[in-house]
C-alpha cells in the first residue's frame, strides 16, 4: 500500500487489505485491487503492433497496469487497462492534428522524398473502461472462472454524480493512481491515460482521464468518472458521468486566457476553460443474483 | 576576436538578421538589462585570458573547482554567483569545439538523463569516474526529473575540470523554450528564487557542440540525421550559438528519429523532426566513411537497441524513467580498438536517494 492507513480505521470500516504484495482491499463485498507495472519491453511492444494492427504506438505503454473493481457477489468487474484503451484508439481513428510547425515542414521537404505519417499520434481514446462477469467456478462445477463480457446493461440517467457526498473528507482507506499510457508527443506536448481510485469506509470513487494537450494547438480531456455507494440493504449502484472537453489555443487566447504551454500542465486546475462537447450519465444496478 | 560592449546573447532570429557574423560574441546573459561589474567588457577580456593561462595549473582555482565537484556530487547545488562564475569559463572551452567535435577511444558514451541525479551516480558506479573514463554525453541531461540543475552543474564542472575527458553535445532539451515546459526553469526558480541560474544555463546550451566523431569511425548525435546534410562538412558550417531553431539542419540532428517504416525520409504529422529510415543511414555512413551512429533521444525499455543492420543505435541512459517507467538504461563502452561494450544499468536504490519515493499523495479529487 503505498498509504499506510490505521488498521483501527480499515476494521471500524469493514475492511481488509490484500495480502501476498498485492495493492488493494476488500469491502462490502467489493475487491479493489491496483497493479503498476513497468512499461512494456520491446518484444511485447512488438506483439501489441500486431495485435492492433498499428506501427505506432505510445513511447510508455504500461501494458500490466491495471485497475480492478470486482463485485464479488455478482462477479462483475469493471477494470481499466492499456490494451482496451489503445484498441479504442486504433477504433476512433480521428484524423492527425497538426502542429503549426509541420505545415512549415512539409513546404521544405521535397515531396518525392517526403512520407506523411497519417495516424493519429495524439492516441485519443474514447475508452470508459472494460467490464465482464466472471462466473464462479464453484457455482458451476466446471473448475475454472469463466468470463461472459459484458452482460452488464447501463441505462441513462437524469442523476447527477453526488458532488456533495464526494467532497465529505471521510478517512481514504485505499489510494492510487495507474498510468495506463504516455505519450510525450516528441516534445511537443502531452497524452496521457491514467485512471485514479479512492475508497472511503462509505463508497468507492474514480476517475479516468485522458489528457492531451499539442502545444500551440489544443487541448483534450476525457473523463470518466465512477461513484457507487455501500448499501447493505440494496444491490450497488454505479453512476457514471463522461464530461469530453476541448479547446483550441487559439479559442482560448480570443477569450483572453493564457497560451503558454507552461500555464496547461495541470489538467485539474485549467479544466473550466475547456468547453464541455459531450456530457453523458449512466446508472448501472448490480445484480448480486446471476 | 571582437566583444562587444553590453551585447546580450542574441536570439536566433537576431543573429540571422545581422548576417550571422562570424565573431565571437560574448554572453552578458539573455534579457540582463543591467549586468554586474563582472560582465564589463574589459574584465571579461581580463577574465577569458587569465584563465586560458591559468587552465590546469592555477592551484587556487582549481581546489576551487575541486570542491565544487565534490559539492555537487552529493548533489548540493552551487551559489548563484558560483554558477555564474563556472558557466563563464565552460564557455570559454565550448567556444572552441568543433560542430563536429573529434572525439579519441577509448570513451563511454551516454544517451540522456534528464535530471535523475542519483541515477546518473550509478551510471558513474558502472562506467567509472571521470576522469578515469572518458565520457561523451550525447545532451538531454535537464528536465523531467528532479534535479536538472545538480546534474547539468555536476556534468559542467566536470568539463571545466578535465576538458579533454569529457565531452558534452546538446540535446533537444538544452533549450530556453523547451525548458520553460518541461521543468528545467521551474526546478531553478524553485531552487534559487530567481531565473539567472536557468540564464545563465541556458546561454551556455548555445555553445554546445552538435555532434562528435569518434576516431573518424562513430558518429555521435542527440537526434538523428537531416535532409540538409549529406557531409559532416555541411555540420562544421552551421552557426550553432543560437536557440534550437524550429527547422533546418541544427533542429533536425537535435530531434529527428530513425523509423523502420519509412525508407526515405518521412515526415511525422506533429512535425517534430523528421523520421529518416535504413537507406538514408545507408548512404550517410557510406559517404561520411563511418562505421555507424550512436545517437539517443528515444527511450528503450532495454536501455540500447540497434536498427538498419547495426547502422544506427539508440542509447538511452535513464533508467526508470520519470520514476515510473521501470525500464533499465544502457551506456556503451568503447575500447581503444572501438570494441564495443553495452553496459546495462538499474535505477539508484531508494535508500541511495535524497529524497522519499515520489508516492501519489492521496487526494480527494473530484
Amino acid at each position: 500500500m503505498e498509504v499506510e492507513v490505521d488498521e483501527k480505521i480499515l476494521k471500524a470500516a469493514g475492511a481488509e487489505l490484500l495480502t501476498d504484495g498485492r495493492r488493494g482491499l476488500r469491502l462490502h463485498g467489493w475487491e479493489i485491487e491496483s497493479r503498476k507495472r513497468s512499461i512494456l519491453s520491446s518484444s511485447s511492444l512488438q506483439e501489441w503492433e500486431e495485435k492492433l494492427q498499428t506501427s505506432h504506438l505510445p513511447e510508455m505503454i504500461f501494458g500490466e497496469s491495471c485497475l480492478v473493481l470486482k463485485h464479488i457477489g455478482s462477479g462483475t468487474k469493471i477494470h481499466f487497462n492499456a490494451f482496451d484503451a489503445l484498441a479504442g484508439w486504433k477504433k476512433e481513428g480521428l484524423p492527425p492534428v497538426e502542429v503549426p510547425a509541420a505545415a512549415k515542414w512539409k513546404f521544405r521537404s521535397k515531396p518525392s522524398q517526403q512520407v506523411i505519417l497519417d495516424y493519429d499520434y495524439t492516441f485519443t481514446t474514447p475508452y470508459f473502461g472494460s467490464e465482464v462477469t466472471e462466473i464462479d467456478p464453484d457455482k458451476h462445477g466446471s473448475g475454472e472462472v469463466s468470463e461472459i463480457s459484458s452482460g452488464l446493461h447501463w441505462e441513462d440517467t437524469e442523476e447527477k454524480l453526488d458532488l456533495v457526498a464526494l467532497a465529505l473528507k471521510e478517512p481514504i482507506l485505499f489510494y492510487d493512481e495507474v498510468v495506463l499510457y504516455e505519450d510525450e508527443l516528441a516534445d511537443n506536448g502531452v497524452s496521457l491515460l491514467s485512471v485514479k481510485v479512492r475508497v472511503m469506509p462509505s463508497y468507492w470513487f474514480l476517475l479516468l482521464q485522458f489528457w492531451l494537450r499539442v502545444d500551440g494547438v489544443l487541448m483534450r480531456l476525457r473523463d470518466t468518472r465512477m461513484h457507487c455507494v455501500f448499501d447493505k440493504n440494496a444491490d450497488p449502484v454505479i453512476i457514471r458521468e463522461r464530461c469530453w472537453r476541448e479547446s483550441t489555443f487559439q479559442a482560448l487566447s480570443a477569450k483572453g486566457y493564457p497560451t503558454d504551454s507552461a500555464s496547461y500542465a495541470d489538467p485539474s486546475i485549467i479544466s473550466q476553460r475547456l468547453p464541455v462537447i459531450m456530457h453523458k450519465t449512466e446508472k448501472l444496478r448490480i445484480s448480486s443474483n446471476l | 576576436m571582437e566583444i562587444t560592449r553590453n551585447r546580450i546573447w542574441l536570439h536566433s532570429k537576431n543573429l540571422e538578421k545581422q548576417g550571422r557574423a562570424a565573431k565571437i560574441e560574448v554572453p552578458l546573459f539573455f534579457h540582463s538589462t543591467t549586468p554586474s561589474p563582472l560582465w564589463e567588457t574589459s574584465e571579461i577580456q581580463a577574465d577569458l585570458g587569465l584563465n586560458r593561462r591559468r587552465r590546469g595549473s592555477g592551484l587556487g582555482e582549481m581546489s576551487d573547482l575541486d570542491r565544487q565537484i565534490e559539492q555537487l556530487k552529493k548533489c548540493e547545488p552551487l551559489k548563484e554567483s558560483e554558477v555564474k562564475a563556472l558557466c563563464l569559463k565552460a564557455m570559454e572551452i565550448l567556444v572552441e569545439e568543433s560542430n563536429v567535435q573529434r572525439v579519441d577511444a577509448p570513451v563511454t558514451i551516454c544517451g540522456d538523463i534528464h535530471g535523475q541525479f542519483y541515477d546518473m551516480k550509478e551510471l558513474f558506479k558502472v562506467g567509472g569516474d571521470c576522469p578515469k573514463t572518458n565520457y561523451l554525453f550525447l545532451g538531454d541531461f535537464v528536465d523531467r526529473g528532479f534535479y536538472s540543475v545538480e546534474t547539468f552543474l555536476l556534468l559542467l564542472a566536470l568539463k571545466v575540470r578535465y576538458p579533454d575527458r569529457i565531452t558534452l553535445i546538446r540535446g533537444n532539451h538544452e533549450s530556453r523554450q523547451i525548458t520553460q515546459v518541461y521543468g528545467f526553469y521551474d526546478e531553478c526558480l524553485r531552487k534559487y528564487g530567481s531565473v539567472n541560474v536557468w540564464r545563465y544555463c541556458t546561454d551556455i546550451f548555445d555553445y554546445l557542440s552538435l555532434s562528435a566523431l569518434i576516431e573518424n569511425k562513430i558518429f555521435s548525435v542527440h537526434g538523428g540525421l537531416s535532409p540538409a546534410i549529406t557531409t559532416l562538412d555541411q555540420i562544421r558550417t552551421i552557426d550553432r550559438k543560437q536557440e534550437v531553431p524550429h527547422d533546418g539542419a541544427m533542429c533536425d540532428l537535435l530531434w529527428s528519429d530513425p523509423e523502420d517504416i519509412v525508407d526515405g525520409w518521412g515526415l511525422s504529422p506533429r512535425g517534430a523532426g523528421f523520421l529518416f529510415g535504413g537507406s538514408v543511414v545507408s548512404t550517410f555512413n557510406h559517404a561520411n566513411n563511418i562505421d555507424y551512429i550512436c545517437r539517443a533521444h528515444q527511450l528503450v525499455m532495454e536501455g540500447y537497441k540497434w536498427m538498419f543492420n547495426n547502422q544506427i543505435v539508440t542509447v538511452w541512459s535513464a533508467p526508470n524513467y520519470c520514476y515510473r517507467c521501470g525500464n533499465v538504461a544502457a551506456i556503451l563502452e568503447l575500447d581503444e580498438n572501438l570494441n564495443k561494450q553495452f553496459r546495462v544499468f538499474d535505477a539508484a536504490p531508494q535508500e541511495s536517494r535524497g529524497t522519499p519515493a515520489k508516492k501519489p499523495a492521496p487526494d480527494y479529487f473530484l
